[in-house]
């Protein structure tokens, strides 16, 4: 919690059973008041905070937020702070209950007792944290400092079976990650999400999973992890049920924020692309999205190179050739029907220039077939009168010549 | 309510109600205001408002779509007889002026692999393309609906052989966001079917390396006439001849056909110059 907490000051404590952030230095930065306010408490909620406060003092704050009081600049902090039960400070509720006999219901009563009978009668502490509630005597801190790795742990309220409904405990791990990669100006490119499961599992099923997610730029956008995890755990299935989660940041890089702009400026909204690939290529897998990278090679099979959109593209790109090629291409040339020595493809073809004759390929050899990847082959431009242009070409066979449909200029 | 019977009262209500003619034009043509004119539309010009297009680089069909090309942040359906004939040679321009000025362009669930030798010729530069080969209607729709919601591409190409209208309805939505076109390529029996895409062309292979477009719905008056364009794909332009640009005139030639005899050689022959006269 106080690590999510250093995202937004560096000013940060645990205050007995609350986390203290001082944000005034921050308020500008994101944004203003109420926006800083906003995102503080809508995250705060998602991490389970059960009540969020301030004021112009930490203790004020936290007396505030025991009574369930969010804001504490609407009103003069002394008239608020005055109404307020004994209990809400912690060094006064130690003797609440000789306070409440001598009359004393509020905060006021007890400040309204004279100064030094209370001092010999409690002890300078009780005094101490009233004045520095009230904001009369300076407060001061331990502040947290930020780890240096990133590990959380969370015990989930019920026994979970199925891997997705594991994404909303992993949810507020994720908030708390960001917050983390946030205060260290840093972004992620994998991480690994990792469950326990409860003593009732099966003896095969072991006593943990993992899953590792991994990201082409680093990153700490909340949805965006969130979103790639989701699609990652749609595909696990859960061995037992899962009863701990405990999240690592794994590799970790340097990632700058956003300058923000004075003027209002054409926005880049929506997510950026590559984003919206690598979330395709985790839920359909990473060969169904991809980019082309051109060979140096004539033979039509082997000069375009289909790679996963995540991989780097070489910075020149290789030349083609300059003679018609076709637009599509399929991956196994078909072999044509020939009826009096002319090829047919949904109706005779009528071969309208050509051929472009393509050899080579010996120095190439296919290991795992066992035999090489030498052509000879004289391509034709056909056409079907239903089918379009096709791209044909003719070849040797072991009994006599074979016509092959490999492409279409469509 | 009862009518007046013919000819018992010849003053009927309806002879004293103003007649809808005074509404007409009159012979006397009042000019509007230039800042009226310009907000009014008429019923018979190409209507809707598009914000957007991008040309399609054949000016026969940029004159007759609204906008005058194709409409960025709406649907276009092309439906096709066949897939892989004609559908990316009626798009190769407009992905080639999308990828030279660096937008990314998606290929979704194409129904063949794409060739980049060949697409380079129309300066379709891969760096810029993405081949999103799924397989499955529900995930190219997945796929599509994903990169539409970006918002980043520069056009989303998808080939739907399956899909019902609701989903295109949704595709219709998404769109409206999107800064590029979004085409979907479908099976003509589509045609029959109601679609929430504004503007649906049928596309057909023609011979002489044509292509014959029929609008079958646009923003405007429906278009009776079929358009056709020319369209060299994969640099055919470049070996391109007099006796290849006009094809169709080989085809009934008997100079193809094999022949066997003498005898037949001769009489082709003589016959040979009579049938290239027509």
């Amino acid at each position: 919690m106080a690590v999510w907490a250093l995202q937004f000051t560096p000013r940060v404590t645990i205050l007995e059973d609350a986390v203290l952030m001082e944000v005034e230095a921050s308020v500008r930065l994101f944004g203003g008041k109420r926006a800083l306010r906003d995102r503080v408490v809508a995250e705060a909620e998602e991490l389970g905070v059960a009540q969020a406060a301030w004021a112009p003092t930490g203790l004020a704050a936290l007396a505030l937020a025991r009574c369930g009081i969010e804001n504490g600049f609407k009103k003069p902090l002394q008239e608020r702070l005055d109404k307020l039960p004994m209990g809400c400070l912690s060094a006064v509720r130690e003797h609440e209950v000789t306070l409440a006999q001598t009359g004393c219901r509020t905060l006021s009563d007890v400040r309204r007792l004279p100064r030094g009978g209370l001092s010999r009668r409690f002890g300078k502490l009780m005094l101490l944290a009233l004045d520095q509630a009230y904001g009369q005597v300076t407060e001061s801190y331990r502040w947290e400092i930020l780890p240096d790795t990133f590990k959380a742990k969370l015990e989930l309220g019920f026994r979970v079976e199925h891997a997705p409904a594991l994404l909303q405990g992993a949810r507020r791990l994720l908030v708390q990650m960001c917050g983390w990669l946030c205060a260290s100006h840093c972004g992620t490119t994998a991480f690994t999400l990792k469950w326990w499961h409860d003593a009732m599992r099966p003896r095969d099923a072991g006593d943990s999973g993992q899953l590792t997610v991994g990201t082409a730029q680093p990153s700490r956008d909340i949805e965006h992890l969130c979103r790639l995890l989701a699609e990652h755990l749609a595909k696990v299935t859960l061995l037992a049920p899962a009863g701990d989660l405990e999240l690592t940041a794994d590799v970790v890089h340097d990632l700058a924020g956003t300058n923000a702009s004075l003027l209002p400026d054409a926005v880049e909204d929506g997510e950026s692309l590559e984003l919206v690939l690598e979330r395709m290529a985790a839920r359909l897998g990473p060969q169904a999205v991809k980019r082309c990278v051109v060979c140096e090679d004539h033979r039509q099979e082997w000069v375009a190179h289909w790679q996963p959109v995540g991989a780097p593209m070489p910075r020149k790109a290789a030349s083609t050739t300059e003679l018609p090629q076709p637009t599509w291409v399929l991956r196994e040339p078909i072999k044509l029907a020939v009826r009096k020595d002319r090829p047919f493809y949904q109706g005779e073809l009528q071969l309208l220039a050509g051929p472009q004759c393509i050899e080579g390929g010996w120095w190439d050899r296919d290991e795992a077939a066992g035999h090489g990847r030498n052509i000879v082959r004289d391509y034709w431009l056909a056409e079907s009168e239903h089918a379009g242009l096709l791209w044909i070409f003719k070849a040797r066979l072991d009994d006599g010549i074979g016509w092959f449909l490999h492409g279409v200029f469509g | 309510m009862p009518f007046p019977s013919p000819g018992s009262d010849t003053a009927s209500p309806s002879s004293r109600l103003p007649s809808p003619l005074q509404n007409a034009v009159s012979g006397v043509h009042e000019p509007l205001p230039a800042r009226v004119e310009a907000a009014l539309w008429r019923g018979h010009q190409l209507g809707g408002p598009v914000d957007e297009s991008l040309s399609t680089g054949f000016a026969a069909l940029d004159a007759v779509l609204p906008g005058g090309g194709w409409p960025c942040g709406s649907l276009t359906e092309i439906l096709v007889p066949q897939f892989s004939v004609v559908e990316l040679r009626l798009l190769l321009p407009v992905l080639g002026a999308l990828t030279t000025a660096r937008r990314a362009v998606a290929l979704v669930g194409p129904p063949m692999d794409p060739h980049i030798p060949g697409l380079r010729h129309d300066c379709i530069h891969e760096r810029h393309l993405i081949w999103s080969d799924v397989d499955t209607p529900k995930d190219r729709l997945w796929s599509t609906e994903q990169l539409v919601r970006s918002r980043k591409c520069g056009a989303v190409v998808a080939w739907l052989p399956h899909v019902r209208a609701e989903n295109v309805r949704r595709l219709q939505v998404l769109a409206s966001q999107c800064t590029g076109p979004v085409i979907l390529c479908r099976p003509n029996s589509a045609a029959r079917d109601a679609s929430a895409a504004p503007l649906r062309l049928l596309a057909r292979y023609e011979t002489d390396w044509q292509i014959a477009i029929d609008v079958l719905k646009r923003k405007g008056p429906p278009l009776d006439e079929q358009l056709h364009l020319l369209s060299f794909p994969g640099g055919v332009q470049k070996i391109m001849t007099p006796r290849l640009r006009y094809y169709s005139r080989l085809r009934h030639r008997p100079s193809h056909v094999v022949v066997s005899t003498a005898a037949a050689a001769v009489h082709h022959r003589s016959e040979a110059p009579e049938t290239s006269e027509h």
